[in-house]
């Protein structure tokens, strides 16, 4: 079991965040920028915030988000979406002025394990964006920083370009379709990425069961591996015993405890 | 005017009537960003049990409208961990202290109170007797009187502690067993635990939850906690923590004229994390208003 204070890395905010633009990209992927004090300057790689949806009070839960960025000057809060339900599908009806409650940043992210020279990040659909920051991070860090991304379409790849800028190459691609780059799943591309060169850390975000494709080869390998997991959650700040994932050390929250967790850890 | 807001819950002082309904708040400590929980009348703790229990399978949980299902299983790591970790930490925050208690038998039942018999820092039990009865083939507990009988009669055999009954609205009358719980010597009843229920995909053709069915909680079940705890409050003369779906100070208000004398406020907690205290600061503005000077002058008010 937790010992107190093991659950907090920094105190979450709640804090009324304005639209500023919620944009359409593809299909089901949306991107909306919050205008939000405090928030956007404390949320660390990984993390995610609570989200209360305004005009649907039938439904009474608030929403996880993971950050896909930041910026710190604006107090500008990003993150990208995808429609899964009713909450995701009421969001795309907001527009720039409306507000949201948000609380955050909550859980642990991302961390760079200290002796990291060479990481491969890999992101499969709206779960690349929870590893930009990290990105963003690791490079700062002047650590090699390679990534993996997969989607079912050339349009859903939503963050490519944004990772291309940052990285200044191409990123390695799969689409479920063929539309753009390798065919197939981005599980090859990690198995061809770790024959090309070797990593001394591996991070996943993405569908539960791409994670743990990816996770059995790069455990299989011996690499230390890292995961984002989603959960189904009700408070998202660990009172409500909704969201834990079996580990080998017990029941962990995936809202306080993860929801980046140390794959080798995880009981699938 | 200051408005007295204190209360007496079978002998439990209460600063003021509102707590949190158990589970809904961990220890408190998770809500410590948010909450003095100091503020609160009092902190229900989550429900404990003698060695612990992993809970059920995910998923727990279901959004339905107006509330939610769990199946969480009552996950909790047993009463030595409450005991060394969690009441101390109540007790440097001066807050006060209900322990929910939670058992699969008597003697489960009968052993938590024992061990908590020892711990100085907590202030009155609520015993949960929504649990299943493993000695009975998993029948809840607070569905048969004669169990109800056995539990409150053992626990407070055992205590001189202020001995609360949390009453499962899933029986035919809820007097009958309230009371059968008042009979056996509890000092007040709580009500309602969550009503069961079940929430389907229709695409998969599963039930949302693991466990298929769950206890269904929010605004939804307001109007049903309030005609039961307004029943109970007909049928017994001990005094109602009353809850079921409370978010503002105007429902704890509709709970106290209904006959309650606290309330507890849960699935709230989770849509807005200072619910509790958004609740208490309700319960005082509507009394200004009113020109109530006691908030005691609100219990079974109802005209």
């Amino acid at each position: 079991m937790e010992r107190l204070g093991d659950s907090k890395m920094t105190c979450v905010l709640e804090r009324k965040a304005q639209i500023k633009t919620n944009k359409h990209l593809t299909d089901h992927l949306y991107v909306m920028e919050l205008i939000v004090e405090d928030i956007p300057s404390l949320v660390l790689p990984g993390q995610f915030v609570h989200v209360q949806i305004p005009g649907m009070e039938g439904h009474i839960l608030r929403r996880p988000f993971s950050v896909y960025h930041t910026k710190q000057s604006e107090n500008k809060l990003t993150i990208l979406y995808q429609i899964v339900g009713f909450g995701t599908q009421k969001m795309t009806t907001l527009g720039a002025g409306d507000t949201v409650d948000v609380m955050g940043p909550i859980g642990h992210g991302w961390t760079i394990p200290a002796t990291c020279q060479s990481a491969l990040l890999v992101g499969g659909g709206v779960g690349a964006a929870p590893l930009y920051m990290h990105a963003q991070e690791l490079y700062k860090a002047d650590v090699s920083v390679d990534v993996v991304l997969g989607a079912q379409t050339e349009a859903a790849l939503v963050c490519k370009d944004r990772y291309e800028a940052l990285l200044g190459q191409s990123v390695p691609c799969s689409t479920d379709d063929g539309t753009y780059g390798y065919h197939g799943f981005c599980t090859d591309l990690v198995s061809k990425s770790l024959d090309k060169r070797s990593y001394d850390y591996v991070a996943c975000c993405g569908p539960e069961p791409m994670i743990k494709a990816v996770c059995a080869i790069t455990l299989d390998r011996g690499i230390p591996t890292f995961v984002s997991l989603e959960k189904r959650m009700a408070c998202g700040i660990g009172a409500c015993l909704s969201c834990v994932v079996e580990t080998t050390n017990g029941l962990k929250r995936s809202c306080v405890d993860g929801p980046v967790f140390n794959a080798s850890e995880v009981i699938w | 005017m200051a408005v007295n807001l204190e209360v007496n819950l079978g002998g439990l002082i209460m600063k003021n009537p509102v707590t949190c309904a158990s589970g809904t708040f961990a220890s408190g400590h998770e809500y410590a960003d948010f909450v003095d929980v100091a503020r609160l009348g009092a902190v229900t703790t989550k429900g404990v049990s003698l060695n612990g229990w992993t809970g059920n399978p995910t998923p727990r949980i279901a959004e339905t409208p107006s509330g939610m299902l769990n199946s969480i299983g009552l996950q909790n790591p047993g009463v030595q961990t409450l005991m060394e970790r969690d009441v101390p930490w109540l007790k440097e925050q001066n807050a006060t202290v209900i322990v929910n208690v939670s058992g699969h038998s008597l003697t489960e039942y009968v052993q938590v109170v024992e061990a908590l018999e020892t711990c100085d820092g907590v202030d009155a039990y609520e015993i949960n007797i929504s649990c299943p009865n493993v000695d009975s083939g998993g029948l809840t507990f607070g569905t048969d009187p004669e169990a109800v009988n056995a539990v409150v009669s053992e626990c407070r055999k055992r205590t001189k502690r202020p001995l609360i009954v949390k009453l499962t609205p899933n029986v035919t009358d809820i007097t009958v067993i309230a009371k059968t719980a008042e009979a056996a010597g509890a000092d007040a009843l709580s009500l309602i635990n969550t009503l069961l229920g079940m929430a389907i995909d229709p695409y998969k053709r599963t039930t949302i939850l693991a466990r298929k069915v769950g206890g269904l909680s929010g605004p939804a079940v307001k109007p049903v906690a309030l005609r039961l705890v307004w029943e109970t409050h007909n049928a017994v003369s001990i005094p109602l923590l009353g809850m079921g779906g409370i978010t503002n100070g105007l429902d704890a208000v509709e709970f106290m004229l209904a006959g309650a004398t606290a309330v507890a406020v849960g699935t709230a907690n989770f849509m807005n994390p200072h619910a509790t205290i958004d609740v208490i600061e309700g319960i005082t503005s509507y009394c200004e208003e009113q020109g109530v000077q006691d908030v005691n002058e609100l219990i079974g008010a109802l005209k």
